[in-house]
C-alpha cells in the first residue's frame, strides 16, 4: 500500500475535522475549542514538514478520487503547491493564536472558528489541487467559507461588505467556470501538467479561443487576486475582524487568486505557450497598472486597515507581474513573493488589530506617539513596513531583487521602473505612519484604551506579530539558507524552465 | 585559529550594537553607547587583514578589514566615540532617551557594517540601516525645523537608495560575484557600464549632499543638535564618499565624456560654494557650504580618476586616508559651529516651507541669480518698466509680467551656467 497517497487527504482533514467538530461545540467550551484548533494546526504543520522533506527528496504525493466520468478529484503535492501549503499552515497556526486572544469574550466564537478552519481547508485544497476542476471546487468552497467571516460582526457595514464580496467573487467564479468548461471541451482534460502546460498539441485554429479562455480564467482569478478593476471588494472587506483581514490578505483569498493565475500560466497554458499566444504582455501591463494605481490610492487613506488593503492590492500584483514577465528569475521573484508578502502583510494586519483592540486606534491620524506606548507592536509593524518598501534585509527586498533581475533578463526594463515607482509610493504611505508612531508626541488620552497592566497588550495578541515579523526578517536575512522561500522558489523555477 | 578569531571579531562588531539596541538590554547597562564601540576598537587593533565570508547571509555576503578600510573604521570610531560622550549627558534629561539610544546604536551598526562589508549587497543593506537610523537622530529634537530637515533628508535618502538598488540590479545582471574586488573589472567593461556609472554617481551624490543636490545638507546643518551635527559630517557624508569609491569602477577603464562631466560638476561645486561663502551666506551656513566645496573637490578627484585610470592606480592608496580626514574635518566643523550657535543662543533658523516642486528642482541657482540681479538692477528695472508701460494694470498682463520675470531669472541662471562651463573648459584646456 502506498502511504504517500494519503498525505494530501490528511492535510485537508487536519483542518476540516476540527472545523466540523467546532461547529457543534457550545460557546462556553473554550478549552476544547482551543485544543482542537491548535492541535489541528500543529499536526498540519508536522505533516507539511514531512512532505516538504519528501518532495525535496523526489517523492510524489498524489490522491486521486473519481468524481465525474473522466474527471477525478486530484490532490497533488509538488514544489509549487507545497510553497503555498507551508505558508497557509504556518500562518494558520499563528492566526489561530491571534484569533483566540482577539476574540476572547466575544460572541459566536464556535461559528467563527468553524468557518476559520473551513477557510484554511479550502485554501489547502486550492494549493494541492491537481487539476482545474479540483481547484475550482475548493476555490468556490473558499468563497462560501469566507463570507461568514467577513460578516462576522453582523453590523450593517459588515453585511454590505459581505454582499459586495459575494457579488464580486460569484461573478469571478462564473467566469472561471465558463473558462474551465470551454477549455475542457477543447482539450478533454483539466489535469495540471507537471512541467509546462497541456495545450501545446492543440491545433492553431483554437488559438483565438484559447486567448478568450485565458482572459476568462485570469478575470475569474483576478477578482480574488484583486487585479484592478476587479479589486473593489477588498478595501470594503476590511470591516471584518483583524484575524479575518489577516487571513484574507495574507493567507487565503487573495493568495488563492494569485495562485490560480500562477497555475493557469504555468500548468495550464505553460509559460512558453502563453508567451507565444501573446497573452503575457497584457497581463504584465494590468499587473503593473494595479501596482501603481493601488499604491496611489493607499497614499490617501486615513483608515489604517484601508491603507493596508490597498497596499495588498498593489503587492499581490507583484506575483502576477513575476509570472507574466516569463523568465526563470522573475518566476522566482513572483512565487517567493507569495510567501514574503504573506508574512509581511499578516504582521501589519496583526499590528493594526492590536492598535484597535488595545488603544482604539483605527486611523493613521490617531497614531501619534503610539510607538512609545506599544513598542513591540510598532517594532513588528516597522519591520513589515520596511519589507513592503523593499528595504534590505527584510523579505520584500529579496522579492523585488528577483523581480527586477528577472525583468532585466527578459529585456523588460520598464518593469524595473514600475518597481522603483512602487517602492517610492510604498515609502510615501508607510514612512509617515512610522514617523507618527515613533517621533510624534503621544496624546494625553488614547481613543479607547484597554488596561493590560504592565504589558503593552495581551500575550496572544503580541506574540503573533512579533513572530511573523521575525519570520519576514529571517526570510530576507537567511534567503540562501536551505528550505528558505528563495531556495524553494529556485526549485520551482528549475522544474518549470529547465526540463530534463 | 586566527581565522576563527577574526571571524568572531568581525561578527561581534556588527551583532553587539544590534543587540544593545534592544531597550531592555541597554537600559540595564552603564554607558551602552561606549560599550557598543569596544568590539570595533578591538578589531582595529588586530593585526593582518581579517575577513569573514557568510554564504548563507542575504545572497552570500562577506565582511573584511584591510589596510585601506582601517582608516575609515578608525575615523568612524573616533566620531562615534565623541558622539557617545557628548550624548551621555544630554540623554539623561531626555524622556525618550531609550529610543534615541536605540537609534544611535542602529545607526552605529549600519555605519560599521557598511565600512566592513566586502560586497555591494552587504554595503547597501547596512547603509540603508545607517541612513534611516540617522534620520531618526536628526529629528530627535522634534521641533519644526528638525522635522523639515529630516523630511528633506529622507526624500533624498529614498531616491538615492532606489537608484543604488537599480545599480545593484545592473551589477547582479552583469556579474554573479558582487564583491567589490571582482566587480570593478567586470563593470568597467560591461555594456551597461555608463548607466551603472551614472546611477551610482547620482545615488551617492544625493547621499553626500554634493552640489546641486545639497538642499538636505543645508537644512540638516541648520537644525541638527550638537551630536547629530558631529555625526552629520562623519557618518552620512563620509560614508557616501566611501561608498562612491567602493562602487565605482575606478582604475579600470577611461570613461571619457562621462568622467569629464563628473569632473566638471565637482569643479563647479567648488567654485559655486566658494562664491557663496565669500559673497552672501550667513555665518551659520559656513560648514554646510564648506562641506559642499569639499565633496565637490572629492567628486572632481573621482572625475580625474575615471578619466585617467593610471593616475588612480598610482594614488588610490591615498583615497581612504583622505576620506577619513574629510570625515573628521567635517565632523569637527559641523560640531563646532553647532556649539557656537547654541552658546550664543541663536535659535535654529526656521526653514521656509518648501513646495514639492522646489524640492525636486532645487534652488541652487537662486543665490547666483540674486548676486547677478544686484549688479544688473538698473538693466532689469528698465526692462521691467518698459514691460509695465505696455501692460498697464490689466490682470492678465500682470500674470504675463510675472512669467516674463521668471523667464528672465532663468535666462540669467542658464547664461551663468554656460559661462561657468565655458570658463571651466577654458581652464581645463
Amino acid at each position: 500500500m502506498n502511504w504517500n497517497m494519503w498525505f494530501p487527504l490528511l492535510l485537508i482533514a487536519t483542518s476540516l475535522l476540527p472545523g466540523l467538530i467546532i461547529f457543534s461545540l457550545a460557546e462556553e467550551r473554550v478549552r476544547l475549542r482551543t485544543l482542537l484548533n491548535l492541535s489541528g494546526a500543529l499536526v498540519k504543520l508536522a505533516l507539511v514538514g514531512w512532505m516538504l522533506w519528501g518532495v525535496y527528496q523526489g517523492h510524489h504525493y498524489e490522491t486521486r478520487l473519481p468524481l465525474l466520468p473522466g474527471l477525478d478529484l486530484v490532490l497533488r503535492a509538488g514544489p509549487l503547491s507545497l510553497l503555498f501549503v507551508t505558508l497557509s499552515a504556518v500562518l494558520w497556526l499563528v492566526t489561530t493564536v491571534y484569533a483566540i486572544g482577539y476574540l476572547e469574550g466575544s460572541p459566536n466564537r464556535s461559528r467563527f472558528f468553524g468557518f476559520f478552519s473551513l477557510c484554511v481547508t479550502a485554501t489547502i485544497g486550492v494549493a494541492l489541487a491537481g487539476n482545474l476542476l479540483t481547484f475550482l471546487l475548493f476555490y468556490e468552497l473558499l468563497t462560501l467559507a469566507t463570507y461568514p467571516l467577513v460578516v462576522h460582526r453582523g453590523t450593517e457595514e459588515a453585511r454590505r461588505a459581505g454582499h459586495t464580496y459575494l457579488v464580486y467573487t460569484i461573478f469571478g467564479g462564473a467566469l472561471l467556470l465558463l473558462g474551465t468548461v470551454w477549455l475542457y471541451t477543447l482539450t478533454g482534460t483539466l489535469d495540471f501538467a507537471t512541467q509546462g502546460g497541456f495545450l501545446d498539441d492543440l491545433d492553431k485554429a483554437h488559438h483565438p479561443a484559447l486567448i478568450i479562455i485565458f482572459a476568462l480564467l485570469i478575470a475569474g482569478f483576478g477578482v480574488k487576486a484583486a487585479l484592478v478593476p476587479l479589486h473593489g471588494w477588498l478595501p470594503q472587506a476590511m470591516v471584518a475582524p483583524a484575524p479575518v483581514s489577516a487571513l484574507l490578505h495574507a493567507v487565503a483569498v487573495v493568495k488563492a487568486g494569485a495562485f490560480g493565475i500562477v497555475r493557469v500560466v504555468y500548468d495550464v497554458f505553460g509559460v512558453e505557450f502563453a508567451a507565444g499566444l501573446g497573452v503575457l504582455g497584457p497581463l504584465a501591463w494590468v499587473a503593473a497598472f494595479t501596482i501603481i494605481y493601488a499604491s496611489l490610492r493607499a497614499l490617501f487613506q486615513d483608515d489604517l486597515k484601508r491603507r493596508l488593503a490597498f497596499s495588498t492590492v498593489s503587492q499581490v500584483s507583484y506575483i502576477t507581474l513575476g509570472v507574466a514577465i516569463a523568465g526563470p528569475i522573475a518566476t522566482i521573484g513572483g512565487v517567493i513573493h507569495l510567501v514574503h508578502q504573506g508574512l509581511m502583510k499578516i504582521t501589519l494586519f496583526f499590528c493594526a488589530g492590536n492598535l484597535a483592540e488595545t488603544l482604539g486606534i483605527h486611523k493613521v491620524s490617531e497614531m501619534d506617539g503610539v510607538g512609545r506606548r506599544m513598542p513591540w507592536t510598532m517594532a513588528a509593524f516597522t519591520i513589515g513596513a520596511f519589507g513592503m518598501i523593499g528595504a534590505p534585509p527584510v523579505a520584500g527586498f529579496i522579492s523585488k531583487w528577483y523581480l527586477g533581475l528577472g525583468a532585466l533578463e527578459a529585456g523588460q526594463e520598464w518593469v524595473v521602473i514600475v518597481l522603483a515607482g512602487s517602492s517610492l509610493l510604498n515609502a510615501a504611505y508607510f514612512l509617515p505612519i512610522l514617523h507618527r508612531a515613533w517621533f510624534r508626541k503621544p496624546p494625553e488620552a488614547w481613543p479607547h484604551e484597554h488596561d493590560f497592566g504592565r504589558k503593552e497588550t495581551a500575550w496572544a495578541l503580541l506574540l503573533p506579530p512579533v513572530v511573523t515579523a521575525l519570520l519576514a526578517l529571517g526570510a530576507g536575512l537567511l534567503a540562501t539558507a536551505p528550505f528558505s522561500p528563495l531556495e524553494w522558489g529556485k526549485l520551482i523555477a528549475e522544474r518549470e524552465f529547465y526540463r530534463p | 585559529m586566527n581565522e576563527a578569531i577574526n571571524g568572531v571579531a568581525l561578527s561581534v562588531v556588527i551583532i553587539w550594537p544590534l543587540l544593545l539596541a534592544i531597550p531592555a538590554l541597554h537600559s540595564r547597562l552603564p554607558w551602552p553607547r561606549h560599550l557598543a564601540i569596544i568590539p570595533a576598537a578591538v578589531l582595529l587593533m588586530l593585526p593582518g587583514d581579517p575577513s569573514l565570508e557568510l554564504p548563507w547571509l542575504l545572497f552570500g555576503t562577506g565582511f573584511g578589514l584591510d589596510s585601506e578600510t582601517r582608516w575609515v573604521l578608525a575615523m568612524s570610531l573616533a566620531v562615534w566615540f565623541t558622539a557617545a560622550t557628548i550624548t551621555a549627558k544630554s540623554l539623561r534629561l531626555n524622556s525618550a532617551h531609550h529610543q534615541t539610544t536605540t537609534l544611535f546604536l542602529l545607526t552605529l551598526c549600519g555605519n560599521l557594517g557598511a565600512v566592513l562589508a566586502s560586497d555591494l549587497v552587504g554595503f547597501f543593506t547596512f547603509a540603508t540601516l545607517m541612513g534611516y537610523g540617522f534620520y531618526g537622530l536628526l529629528i530627535q529634537d522634534s521641533n519644526e525645523s528638525a522635522r523639515r530637515a529630516g523630511r528633506h533628508y529622507l526624500i533624498f535618502l529614498i531616491v538615492a537608495d532606489l537608484l543604488l538598488f537599480e545599480a545593484l540590479l545592473l551589477a547582479a545582471y552583469t556579474s554573479e560575484d558582487l564583491h567589490f574586488e571582482a566587480l570593478d573589472g567586470i563593470m568597467a567593461n560591461a555594456s551597461s557600464s555608463q548607466s551603472y556609472l551614472w546611477i551610482v554617481f547620482i545615488g551617492f551624490a544625493l547621499k553626500a549632499g554634493v552640489w546641486p543636490a545639497h538642499r538636505w545638507l543645508m537644512a540638516a546643518s541648520r537644525s541638527a543638535s550638537s551630536s547629530s551635527a558631529l555625526l552629520l559630517g562623519g557618518v552620512p557624508i563620509a560614508m557616501a564618499l566611501f561608498g562612491a569609491v567602493r562602487w565605482l569602477p575606478l582604475g579600470e577603464d577611461a570613461f571619457g565624456i562621462s568622467a569629464m562631466i563628473i569632473l566638471g560638476v565637482g569643479a563647479m561645486a567648488v567654485i559655486y560654494s566658494m562664491l557663496i561663502i565669500f559673497m552672501r551666506t550667513s555665518f551659520n551656513m559656513w560648514p554646510a557650504w564648506a562641506s559642499v566645496a569639499i565633496t565637490g573637490l572629492f567628486i572632481a578627484t573621482l572625475g580625474v580618476a575615471l578619466s585617467y585610470p593610471d593616475v588612480w592606480r598610482q594614488y588610490e592608496y591615498f583615497v581612504y586616508p583622505l576620506i577619513a580626514s574629510v570625515g573628521i574635518f567635517m565632523a569637527v566643523l559641523f560640531f563646532n559651529f553647532s556649539r557656537i550657535q547654541r552658546t550664543h543662543h541663536s535659535p535654529a533658523v526656521a526653514l521656509p516651507r518648501a513646495s514639492i516642486l522646489s524640492l525636486w528642482t532645487e534652488q541652487w541657482f537662486d543665490l547666483i541669480q540674486r548676486w547677478v540681479n544686484r549688479r544688473l538692477t538698473g538693466l532689469q528695472s528698465i526692462w521691467r518698466v518698459s514691460q509695465l508701460k505696455m501692460i498697464k494694470q490689466n490682470q492678465r498682463m500682470l500674470n504675463w509680467q510675472k512669467s516674463v520675470t521668471f523667464c528672465f531669472g532663468w535666462g540669467v541662471r542658464i547664461t551663468l551656467f554656460v559661462l561657468l562651463g565655458l570658463a571651466l573648459a577654458w581652464l581645463a584646456g
